[in-house]
């Protein structure tokens, strides 16, 4: 019932503050932007008056892609056909559990870590929009608010890389190994893909709750203005091992909403022909409100917490 | 005693041969012939046999030594010519315990007495040769000397006993816990030609030659072990002692493979894949994969259906399929009537896979088995061959294929990007164009990729311009009668080259040596086009002093045609106009470009080099066409889901931070 009533509240919470969601929408949509331009001309030299342009926008031109892609330096690697619809999602999934970013253009990994640190500096700004009598979005003090906790979060995410870092290291020091051995004397490849697949639901469920344990860390710096940060965590995980059923039921509550939202993007994406002007702008409105509403989710993850946090104190 | 016993064995060894070779018709000359009396011990996991080989000379000169191959001591230690070339490759075998290596060694080699020779022991007289790599520690070739020539049209008996010892897995050869892969495993004769043993080194880019013959072999195993071999299975029998023994047989074929597990599934089937032609399927599959048994069964009577259509009947009474074990490193393999595939549990709609593997490996048995390609020497007559046919026959039995990639192990395809025949290839050949050429012995190539690229890939793509070059019946005629002459014939490249110019009335050299003997790359483009309005005439016109003011209702068109690469075929140019109007223009191709000019009533809208994708070799396709007015959506369309992939990216990898 605990999960069910501050999740309630938390939806309240986001829903009036939807504009520090557009805010933060806004972010992301620009930050993106800045990489989209030169992948953008990429594309427009490499199909240039061909016709190729032609069958780009029927469909795929399959030779043309082997074409970019034989040439591609840096950025335009990134451009394959799993990024289309559901592709995006697994490659990101897949690239974050398997740390597999690492071998990514090292543009993008900049830009990436560029964004990480932002999205810090942005946490304090959120956080402290909830942390009003009356939560009311206004930049000048979301600015404040996320300047104010910049430092202690950034301390708070190299902590918590430290666990990641940690946790990746026993998976693929300890695990990976044993379930090599098991692949290399077994008489097919089911029980290696059943066992690879395990520490891989292991690895992102690790991953999340290591992120849900810092988000209580973070909670509780901006609520009870904890400055010592190993104080702030250890106490984050002495919260969650007292509530272990109302913080993950909480947590999961949002994360299966998240998951209902992708499928639901990439099953109305999919009838999306994307064949002419309308078309295209339709299916840029609907991954742009798709981004939109993942990072409501994750307004509403904070909000929840938030409330959750202060029920249970 | 001496005279009894030579009269004895000279008897039963015309038993054995003469008996089975008369009691079914021969689809050529027998000139390798073997019965071998095998038993694997599968503690020890060794092999040891006698082979009884009956080897006539079928050319004009005489011999007086026999060259043999003894393929698996390229596995005997890390300096053999095979694992040097294979670690240059970046293929190295690492971890290899003292058991683990393989090995064949000769225990004795005897001539047996015919009337032709005296019984004679050869152990003292051999010698291992190294026709291509003087590399003393590989022992994959050896020769005996003979006290007397074999003189053409004599036949040579000879007795050998060997011991094999079975590798851990290596190149599609080995054990993998109870599963047994044994390919070019015995003492095998080389191919005498022209006077001289053709008899190459195992190398790691290389396969094998071998004249053809009978194989008559009896296997004794455990009685729980399946399998299945080159051949007809013709009995097995219990030998009450927990093993059985099993009898194959198979006349006019150039080698004899075999795979044995108490795993395997196996299904057999009787296929009829033309009116009144049938044949035997058998398919042995890993229990994991029984889910993929109709697919694996389909692609191979597609496979045989098609290939005996385009290339002729498959001729043998049966085909076997191996689904190959995890880990054993033999899936992709061809023998003759006996092939491996490859599978993952799981597979959907739209990957090709089992079947891509599955009819190319079934596919071999036209240009390696049939036809019998020197694979050492010419690759790509083999291996470009057989892609060619394996997407012929995909293409013809299946929908295209979809693009696809896996997610943590599960594969996932995109229904939107679906992949042409013509794609197939042309990235590799791309790549490495310019690094060697067709014609080349196997192992002489720059690296593993540019083997590959060459003999697979730009053999193909050779092959699919040639067929849309000729036109398509033509070429159907020319390629199935290329085939069927040469069964049983081990043609060289000019074999090919008279085949393609008889079909197309012409020497067709100046087209095939580009490819075969030439490294350049073939590219077209259309350099530019432009539409403006006709010039108003100005200025004195014989005498007159002209100055129209009306505007021309008319437009001045060019379009430059450019050849990009230094290969030269002639081409055709389709330009189209804004009012629908079309013209054709061929260009020989031979200047650097060509421009044409137009007066029409409207615009060009685009222009097309080969626009019917004949030369599907052109290495850059996106410059074949242009068009006045670009598609500015394209880049918009494809930006926008780019995007949309890195959003999502920069969202979600924030877990990391805050
Ligand atoms: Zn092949």
């Amino acid at each position: 019932m605990k999960i069910f009533i501050n999740f309630g509240k938390g939806f309240m919470t986001t829903g009036k503050t939807t504009k520090m969601v557009l805010f933060l929408f806004v972010i992301n949509l620009l930050f993106s932007l800045i990489l989209a331009v030169p992948m953008y001309n990429s594309l427009k030299n490499s199909l240039g008056a061909s016709e190729a342009g032609n069958r780009m926008v029927e469909s795929f031109d399959y030779i043309w892609w082997e074409e970019f892609r034989d040439e591609a330096q840096g950025l335009e690697t990134t451009f394959t056909p799993s990024i289309i619809g559901k592709g995006a999602i697994l490659t990101n999934l897949e690239s974050l559990i398997q740390m597999r970013f690492f071998s990514a253009p090292p543009i993008l990994i900049g830009f990436g870590l560029l964004y990480i640190i932002l999205h810090t500096f942005l946490a304090g700004g959120i956080l402290s929009t909830f942390n009003q009598d009356e939560p009311r979005f206004a930049v000048k003090e979301f600015l404040q608010g996320a300047g104010s906790h910049f430092l202690r979060f950034l301390a708070l995410m190299l902590f918590s890389w430290l666990f990641l870092f940690a946790i990746g290291a026993f998976l693929h020091n300890a695990i990976l190994p044993i379930i090599d051995d098991i692949s290399s004397d077994s008489y097919s490849e089911v029980i290696p893909f059943l066992l690879m697949l395990a520490l891989n639901v292991i690895a992102f469920f690790l991953l999340l709750f290591v992120q849900m344990v810092f988000d209580y860390a973070r909670i509780k710096a901006v609520l009870e203005d904890e400055n010592n940060v190993l104080k702030a965590t250890g106490k984050a995980f002495r919260f969650v091992f007292k509530h272990p059923f109302s913080t993950l039921g909480l947590f999961y509550l949002i994360f299966f909403l998240n998951i209902a939202v992708t499928v639901i993007y990439i099953l109305v994406k999919e009838t999306i022909p994307q064949s002419d002007v309308l078309t295209v702008l339709a299916a840029f409105f609907l991954q742009q409100l798709f981004i939109f509403a993942l990072i409501w989710i994750r307004c509403l993850l904070y909000a929840s917490q938030w409330e959750l946090y202060r029920y249970l104190k | 005693m001496f005279k009894k016993y030579q009269a004895f064995s000279f008897f039963l060894a015309l038993l054995l041969f003469l008996l089975p070779a008369a009691s079914q018709e021969t689809f050529c000359k027998q000139i390798a012939n073997y019965t071998m009396d095998v038993k694997l011990d599968t503690e020890a996991k060794m092999i040891k046999a006698t082979e009884i080989l009956s080897w006539t000379n079928d050319t004009g000169y005489s011999t007086n030594e026999l060259w043999f191959h003894l393929y698996w001591n390229a596995f005997q230690n890390n300096m053999s010519t095979f694992l040097t070339e294979a670690e240059r490759r970046g293929r190295s075998v690492s971890g290899f315990k003292k058991d683990d290596w393989g090995y064949c060694r000769v225990e004795s080699i005897k001539v047996v007495a015919n009337p032709y020779f005296q019984e004679y022991d050869l152990m003292p007289f051999l010698e291992f040769r190294y026709p291509d790599v003087e590399n003393l520690y590989d022992q994959t070739v050896f020769s005996a000397r003979l006290p007397n020539a074999v003189r053409p049209g004599q036949t040579i008996l000879l007795r050998i006993e060997f011991e094999s010892k079975v590798p851990r897995p290596i190149s599609r050869t080995g054990v993998y816990k109870d599963y047994y892969f044994i390919a070019q495993w015995f003492p095998k004769i080389g191919v005498f030609q022209d006077g001289r043993w053709n008899c190459h080194q195992y190398h790691s880019a290389s396969e094998y030659f071998a004249d053809y013959g009978t194989y008559n072999v009896r296997i004794t195993l455990p009685s729980t072990f399946v399998v299945g071999t080159t051949g007809e299975h013709r009995e097995k029998i219990d030998n009450r002692d927990g093993t059985a023994t099993h009898h194959f047989y198979q006349h006019s074929v150039h080698d004899f493979a075999w795979t044995a597990s108490p795993r395997f599934l196996e299904y057999t089937e009787n296929y009829e894949f033309a009116p009144g032609k049938q044949t035997e399927i058998t398919l042995l599959l890993q229990p994991e994969h029984e889910r993929l048994k109709d697919r694996y069964l389909n692609a191979v009577k597609n496979a045989i259906k098609y290939s005996s259509l385009f290339y002729g009947d498959y001729p043998y009474s049966t085909a076997t399929c191996v689904d190959p074990a995890y880990n054993s490193r033999s899936g992709g393999m061809e023998y003759p009537t006996f092939f491996t595939g490859g599978a993952y549990f799981l597979t959907w709609k739209g990957i090709p896979r089992p079947e891509g593997v599955t009819i190319h490996e079934f596919g071999h048995g036209y240009f390696y088995g049939l036809v019998g390609t020197n694979e050492f020497e010419n690759a790509w007559m083999d291996e470009g061959f057989t892609s060619f046919l394996d997407t012929e026959v995909y293409y013809t039995a299946y929908k295209e294929p979809l693009y696809n990639r896996s997610f943590f192990g599960i594969p996932v395809t995109f229904k939107d990007v679906k992949i042409p025949i013509e794609s197939d290839g042309i990235s590799s050949h791309r790549q490495t164009y310019n690094m060697d050429v067709l014609q080349r012995f196997a192992w002489e190539f720059l690296e593993g990729g540019s083997y590959g690229a060459n003999s697979y890939s730009k053999a193909e793509l050779m092959l699919r311009t040639l067929k849309r070059f000729m036109g398509e019946d033509i070429f159907a005629r020319m390629i199935k009668a290329y085939s069927q002459r040469n069964w049983f014939k081990h043609p060289q490249p000019r074999d090919f080259y008279t085949v393609v110019s008889e079909f197309a009335g012409r020497d067709m050299s100046w087209f095939l040596d580009q490819f075969v003997y030439g490294s350049d790359k073939l590219d077209y483009a259309i350099g530019k086009i432009s539409s403006d309005r006709e010039k108003k005439p100005e200025g004195w016109f014989d005498g007159e002093y002209i100055k129209r003011e009306i505007e021309a209702n008319r437009y001045q068109s060019e379009v430059i045609v450019r050849r990009l690469g230094e290969v030269k075929l002639p081409v055709e140019i389709l330009v189209v106009f804004e009012d629908g109007n079309e013209v054709r223009e061929t260009w020989d191709g031979q200047y650097r470009w060509k421009r044409f000019v137009y007066q029409q009533p409207s615009r060009v809208q685009k222009a097309v080099v080969d626009p019917e994708f004949k030369l599907v070799l052109d290495i850059n396709r996106t410059n074949n066409s242009q068009m006045r007015k670009p598609n500015r959506l394209a880049p918009f369309k494809w930006v926008s889901n780019w995007l949309s992939w890195l959003q999502h990216a920069l969202e979600f990898f924030t877990i990391l931070g805050g």
